[in-house]
């Protein structure tokens, strides 16, 4: 069953049939799927999404195939975790963790958008894959293409983390460095985009690609008990994953799976690449791209293609915008493995540094529930880290060596039934 | 005030198949209005609703975007470049790619050298066709703002003509 009517641009609203194109050739708006939202209504509710596998396609209705997915189908419903150790660190109320960091096949977020994607590009017919990613990206479509038998060709910027680097090449994808910031890559591939006639997950198959961020939002409502939390912060490097998490849960709400949506949503960017941070704090709409220098890589885009959408949903939502420095990135990261058990990467960081510093100014009060979004894992960037959390003691293998070091002894333990008390 | 509008390749059409017009007036506002009285297709293309430039449309007056100016009211001077530039999702941008002419008593000058030199930044020629009596050179620059503008001045005081290059003719 088919629930998308076609494209529409988000600018000059002019409608398009479903095809791999992006860009409004009447005034270049972005284009954007539109569903029949009434038919989606009549057939999807909470008790059919429960009944579902745990996956993000519990959701496909909302999804734009057009048949079955056929890549990535065990993608997402990943967990939503009530904190108590960052909670109490940060001294609020109500604090969830939505972890993507554990997200698979590739550990991230991309993993969501990339299944569409990739699905959709079978549907159209395409053989090859390819994409411009900052390191997440690159991993997730090489995977899924080796997955889907594919061929794929991935282009990143040529000094980015050996993690990711390895993760990509280990799929036997053809990947290519370019020696350039990230949005040189973007510029490069929309120039391989049109003389090459693949399937580009973030260009031509952009409007599919991007939908599947929604389904984040999806699963915090649900995971919440069919609820939403008042304050949401993600991450923003390009803006599209924060727009959707948004528009998922003004879907939710348009077809009666939440009854209200009061969220705030606040944007997080490092200071050193913080384009759409800036254009808020300056009132103004339009973003000036900047030459990112940061140690989140994974968030390193300069000039944001969906920068203009990530300010309105922010200003819509009544929410916020604020960056945070590459020390207190190191310090997000840390803190969030240190009271959670979270290892996440340097965009998590960002996240946490973010809501920490929002707290501790009384934009996002105490008392109201409050969610972070986690959307990529610590393994992938440990350069960034390397230096910063100590070196394991080396010793004989010798008790007398051992006590050196001076651990504590403890005779007695704590039964459990002591620990009950 | 005469200046050299620089016509995106897929609103030729609208534009008598043209690459570059020359236009008149004072200030971007101006010019556009020049240009869309004259071509008439180009102005709902170019222009919202509400008369403002389409948030997909990028002008430059010689590479800088004029938002980080004074938008419309920005003022253009004899021989200025114009270019008209659609966003493209994922950002495209025309800085940084330039074609200099080379009058024939500049063809023997170290003029790269000298911007490379002078200023603090780097050239990478990309393509470049130089004879007896024309030059040409195709060049991307790689530097700070500010210098990149301190050498257009440079070239434009020794009698070099720079224009911007759409993205896609050089690769």
């Amino acid at each position: 069953m088919k629930y998308t009517i076609g494209l529409k641009c988000k600018e000059c609203k002019r409608e398009y049939s479903i095809n791999p194109i992006h860009v409004c050739e009447f005034c270049f708006g972005p284009l954007e799927v539109i569903y029949d939202y009434e038919k989606i209504k009549k057939s999807l509710t909470r008790e059919k999404i429960e009944g579902r596998p745990k996956s993000m396609w519990r959701y496909r209705e909302l999804l734009p195939l057009d048949g079955d997915p056929s890549v990535g189908t065990d993608v997402g419903f990943t967990p939503l975790i009530r904190s108590e150790g960052l909670a109490r660190a940060l001294g609020v109320k109500e604090l969830y963790l939505k972890n993507d960091a554990v997200n698979h096949p590739t550990l991230s977020f991309k993993d969501r958008v990339v299944s569409v994607a990739l699905s959709k590009a079978r549907e159209f017919g395409f053989r090859i894959v390819a994409c411009a990613s900052t390191g997440n990206l690159a991993n997730s479509v090489a995977a899924l293409a080796a997955a889907g038998g594919f061929k794929s060709y991935i282009f990143v910027p040529y000094d980015l983390e050996q993690g990711k680097i390895l993760g990509t090449l280990i799929y036997g994808t053809k990947l290519i460095g370019v020696k350039g910031s990230y949005d040189e890559v973007n510029r490069l591939c929309s120039e391989i985009a049109e003389n090459y006639g693949w399937a580009f997950v973030n260009i031509n198959i952009r409007p599919f690609y991007a939908e599947g961020s929604k389904t984040f939002g999806y699963e915090i409502a649900e995971q919440l008990g069919w609820k939403v939390p008042q304050h949401v912060i993600v991450p923003m490097a390009g803006g599209s994953l924060i727009t959707k998490i948004w528009k998922g849960f003004k879907e939710f709400e348009s077809i009666g799976l939440l009854d209200e949506v009061p969220t705030k949503i606040y944007g997080a960017q490092a200071s050193g690449s913080n384009p759409i941070v800036a254009a808020f704090k300056a009132g103004v709409d339009w973003i000036k791209p900047q030459r990112p220098q940061t140690i989140a890589k994974s968030l390193a885009i300069g000039n944001p293609a969906d920068g203009y959408y990530a300010l309105k949903t922010i200003r819509d939502s009544g929410g916020y915008a604020e960056d945070v420095t590459d020390e207190e990135i190191i310090e997000g990261m840390k803190l969030l493995a240190q009271t959670e058990g979270i290892f996440t990467e340097t965009a998590g960081g960002v996240t946490v540094g973010v809501t920490k510093k929002l707290i501790e100014q009384g934009i996002i009060p105490r008392d109201e529930s409050i969610l972070i979004s986690i959307t990529g894992n610590g393994l992938k960037t440990q350069e960034a880290i390397q230096d910063r959390v100590g070196r394991p003691l080396i010793i004989d293998a010798r008790l007398s060596d051992f006590e050196k070091i001076g651990a504590p002894k403890i005779r007695e333990r704590t039964t459990s039934l002591q620990a009950a008390l | 005030m005469e200046v050299h509008v620089r016509i995106p390749t897929p609103l030729k059409k609208l534009a008598g198949e043209r690459d570059v017009i020359k236009a008149e007036g004072k200030t971007v506002g101006e010019v556009l209005q020049w240009l869309t009285e004259t071509y008439p297709g180009l102005k709902e293309r170019l222009r919202d609703e509400q008369g403002g430039v389409r948030r997909f449309i990028n002008i430059y007056v010689n590479d800088e975007d004029i938002r980080f100016n004074q938008n419309l009211e920005t003022p253009v001077k004899e021989g200025d470049q114009i270019s008209i530039i659609p966003a493209i999702a994922g950002g495209s941008s025309p800085k940084r790619r330039v074609t200099l002419t080379f009058p024939p008593k500049l063809i023997k000058e170290p003029v790269i050298y000298n911007v490379g030199h002078r200023f603090k930044l780097i050239t990478n020629i990309r393509s470049a066709n130089v004879s007896e009596n024309v030059g040409w050179v195709t060049l991307e620059i790689d530097g700070e703002e500010e210098e990149y503008l301190k050498a257009l001045y440079y070239l434009n005081d020794i009698g070099v003509t720079v224009e911007p290059v759409e993205r896609n003719i050089i690769e």
